[in-house]
């Protein structure tokens, strides 16, 4: 350091213009102020006054630093860093297993193009099933959560139980955390099923794009029929014979849905859901081919997703608690310094190392978009098979390496300068469906667009510090 | 701001800079930036300037190249400040990561080289 010891150090920070009025600045450490223009000018060509609260605030947050703290300003700065990547520890943890890809609805849009209910040839056999969980448990982390997926899994019923039984044996060995989610459309729920998934404390995650209408504008059984109500009857069983209510909803946005956000959030209240995640479509499967009349642009994304966020914290406000969950993901990596341990938004990317899915014949993708890609033809991303390579050439292969070498912001164009780089991550897989290259093209990404603008309005709010919304904020990422 | 943004023909502009205040990585970071919009090619056009030249591409006949053109001027000089700034804190940003995750057993020492 070759600065003027009655000055101060200028730590590293990234930052951009927020509005005509504020600049933004953000540390690695996930630290963020806003600054007036004038005194942007003002820190950068050192004419902050030491003795200002401004300059105090900055030193607090380590966007500044006197010259004789720089050493304990490092160890703050590392210590919260080391915390925020506190996930690259432990090794893959989600792992998804492809029960069949059969399914009894036929959504138009389904991102994995789903086989008819009589495809028995896209199941998974209890035989590969057995095998996918043994490579689990060569997974190093201590955490494993085992996710059925489908097609429909519960079509499938009978591989659930097997691998379910299976790695409660296993673990009396490996005495790891072990947690099962059945991600399912509900429809085929029973009792005995129910009882199973009661005595195996499995979680379950379900879809619901709002009410009758709403819902069977895409979400239509095969036959063509609504599926509505199947799936409030279902519901209405599983919410009384569960014995822990753990059901959670995932909704998709689509033209249909997108001007009536407020209803299908009415819908999640009314129905008992805890929160609900506001999720944009995604260009894989039947979503690509019939993009032209479900999807819509990013931008409308955007201010609709703010539009709805308004609401639910209106909501909230009035007493009633609910909770925007990708606003609560993105607000703990602001406003903490714990790391979310969210797959689909890190740095480098988590497709791999933090998550990994097995297609129902035993093949390994590192993420569910990029088997989905498969199903579109493009097996770029196939890591191996659990019959034909052992764990370690799987997973210290050549795509998970060029993954991870690939998907760091720090060293991606667009992504390096971002003000919102801590908070951010990767998408290689979405990157590589747009433009055939896993760094992607951060000028025309939808994935950026997206999250810049949703950052952009999570900021505004931070910035505007209203009381009551920031009482909101909090408590969603205080339960 | 017409000193430095010449129109070259229909859907082509120029922008000359003076290399004396940006530097070739700030130039190439705004120029990324605006790769969605133009076909963008970077020279030099005497031993004090760079030239930045804007071809709108095919399908964005819509767009303003003017206005693009600005917004790159602002731009470049934002890159420019962040790499000014990258200079200034050195290399305190490398002993960050370090320190997080095989700390330094002289980090004072590692500060002041």
């Amino acid at each position: 350091m070759n600065e003027n010891k009655s000055k101060y150090i200028v730590m590293p920070f990234n930052f951009k213009l927020f509005d005509n009025e504020h600049v933004l600045l953000v540390n690695d450490a996930g630290d963020y102020y806003f600054l007036k223009t004038s005194d942007f000018d003002n820190l950068i060509n050192y004419k902050l006054d030491k003795r200002s609260a401004i300059y105090q605030d900055l030193n607090s947050r380590q966007l500044v630093s006197d010259y004789n703290d720089i050493d304990l300003s490092i160890e703050l700065l590392s210590t919260k860093y080391r915390s925020i990547k506190s996930f690259l520890r432990n090794f893959t943890s989600l792992h998804m297993m492809v029960i069949t890809l059969r399914c009894n609805h036929k959504c138009r849009y389904c991102q994995v193009t789903s086989e008819v209910e009589e495809a028995y040839k896209y199941d998974m056999s209890p035989e590969t099933a057995r095998r996918v969980v043994d490579y689990i448990f060569y997974s190093p982390s201590h955490n494993i959560k085992i996710e059925f997926q489908g097609g429909e899994p519960l079509l499938n019923w009978s591989t659930i139980v097997s691998t379910v039984d299976y790695a409660e044996v296993l673990n009396k060995k490996y005495k790891k955390n072990l947690e099962f989610v059945i991600c399912t459309n509900l429809t085929l729920l029973d009792e005995e099923k129910i009882n199973f998934i009661n005595n195996h404390n499995i979680a379950i995650s379900t879809s619901l794009d709002g009410n009758k209408f709403l819902h069977d504008k895409n979400r239509i059984l095969r036959n063509g029929k609504s599926s509505y109500d199947l799936f409030i009857e279902k519901l209405e069983l599983a919410r009384k014979m569960l014995t822990r209510n753990r059901i959670s909803a995932l909704m998709t946005t689509t033209i249909d849905n997108i001007d009536k956000l407020n209803i299908v959030i009415d819908e999640y209240i009314k129905l008992g859901f805890d929160g609900i995640f506001l999720r944009a479509l995604n260009p894989y499967g039947l979503a690509s081919k019939y993009v032209n009349d479900i999807g819509y642009p990013i931008e409308k994304f955007i201010s609709a997703f703010e539009e709805a966020l308004n609401y639910i914290i209106e909501i909230n406000i009035k007493g009633k608690r609910f909770i925007e969950y990708y606003t609560a993901l993105l607000l703990k990596r602001i406003l903490t310094p714990f790391g979310t341990g969210f797959v689909d938004l890190q740095s480098p990317s988590g497709a791999g190392i933090a998550g990994v899915i097995y297609d129902f014949n035993g093949d390994i993708y590192p993420a569910d978009e990029a088997r989905m890609l498969a199903r579109m033809g493009d097996k770029h991303f196939l890591m191996g098979n659990v019959f034909k390579d052992n764990y370690i050439d799987i997973f210290n292969g050549e795509v998970i390496s060029d993954i991870v070498k690939k998907s760091c912001l720090d060293a991606m164009p667009g992504c390096a300068t971002c003000v919102y780089k801590t908070y951010c991550g990767a998408d290689p897989i979405r990157n590589y469906l747009e433009t055939k290259d896993i760094v992607g093209h951060r000028p025309s990404s939808n994935f950026c667009k997206k999250h810049m603008g949703l950052f952009d309005i999570i900021l505004n709010k931070l910035k505007n510090n209203k009381e009551e919304e920031m009482n909101v904020f909090w408590s969603w990422i205080s339960y | 701001m017409k000193e430095i943004i010449v129109q070259i023909e229909e859907n082509k502009l120029l922008i000359e800079l003076k290399k004396q205040f940006y530097e070739k990585e700030a130039v190439f970071a705004a120029a990324y930036k605006f790769t969605n919009l133009c076909s963008i090619i970077i020279e030099p056009t005497d031993d004090y300037s760079i030239g930045v030249y804007f071809q709108l591409l095919k399908d964005n006949d819509k767009v303003d190249l003017e206005k693009i053109a600005k917004d790159f001027c602002n731009e470049v000089l934002d890159q420019q400040v962040r790499l000014d700034l990258e200079k200034r804190y050195g290399n305190i940003k490398n002993l960050i990561v370090q320190q997080a995750f095989n700390p330094i057993k002289n980090l004072k020492d590692s500060i002041n080289e």
